[in-house]
């Protein structure tokens, strides 16, 4: 099990992708995958540093990766104000706008996503990738639509 | 990352490495905003040193074509990765943006782009 805190500032995401690439290549993925499994859980970071902080770099986060005999699970953990999983959803993609992607990254790469609504410090998203099962299928689609 | 600007007579190429994201894109949205607005014709976004680009990168490319689109400004991108290519062909922004393979093709072709091809 690994476990990071980091604050709340854009600049130390690097820190987190590298940590994702590196257990996730460990774990058996490609460097490909690795790559994506990275970009959803930077973009769930991401979404903690804009939205549940607004962009105040004050806050701190919590990464904990956890190998289980069949998947990755990551555990982001935030002590700001509880969100609202409702509003969480991926824009439609026929939509040409600038933002919106991220949640739509996170669906896609990840085999399961959820909060934890037991936890009262703050946010707790679990997101978990299968072993053995790639991001992306061969025309390039996501792996888990279809 | 890195962002730098070069001019090739009416064509501005804006170089761009290392990783695209949440902290680094305000810089290629400045860079980017800059040569739309002052020094089109055309602007070329070099991808081929973009290790990681994220939903930022990808937003901050939408509000550059779609500025290059009210200004009448040839847009295009170059040498993209294989990783970022596969994130755009999946958020179905491929057909969206003029994207080459190479800069000698991004030079030769970019004069013939209509500025609102790809909508």
């Amino acid at each position: 099990m690994t476990r990071i805190v980091l604050g709340s500032e854009p600049r130390l995401l690097n820190v987190l992708r590298a940590v994702v690439r590196f257990r996730a290549q460990e774990a058996g993925f490609s460097p490909s995958d690795s790559e994506y499994v990275a970009l959803a859980v930077d973009e769930a970071a991401a979404n903690i540093i804009r939205h549940t902080y607004r962009g105040s770099c004050d806050g701190h986060m919590a990464l904990e990766v956890r190998r289980l005999p069949d998947r990755l699970e990551f555990i982001l953990e935030d002590w700001g104000p509880k969100v609202c999983e409702d509003k969480i959803r991926p824009r439609p993609l026929d939509e040409l706008r600038p933002g919106g992607l991220g949640t739509f990254f996170i669906y896609s790469f990840m085999d399961e996503c959820s909060y934890d609504q037991d936890y009262k410090k703050g946010n707790r998203l679990k997101l978990v990738k299968f072993l053995g099962k790639g991001c992306l299928r061969n025309d390039g689609s996501s792996a888990k639509t279809r | 990352m890195t962002v730098q600007v070069r001019k090739l007579d009416k064509i501005s190429i804006i170089d761009c490495s290392g990783d695209v994201d949440l902290y680094s894109s305000p810089r290629l949205r400045e860079a980017l905003m800059a040569e739309i607005k002052t020094n089109g014709p055309s602007v070329l976004v070099n991808m081929s040193g973009v290790a990681y680009i994220d939903s930022s990168g990808i937003a901050t490319l939408v509000e550059g074509l779609q500025h290059s689109r009210q200004t009448k400004t040839q847009f295009g991108l170059f040498g993209l990765r294989p990783n970022a290519r596969s994130v755009l062909e999946l958020a179905r922004l491929h057909k969206v943006f003029t994207i080459f393979d190479a800069e000698a093709e991004a030079l030769e072709k970019i004069g013939s782009v209509k500025p609102f091809d790809g909508v």
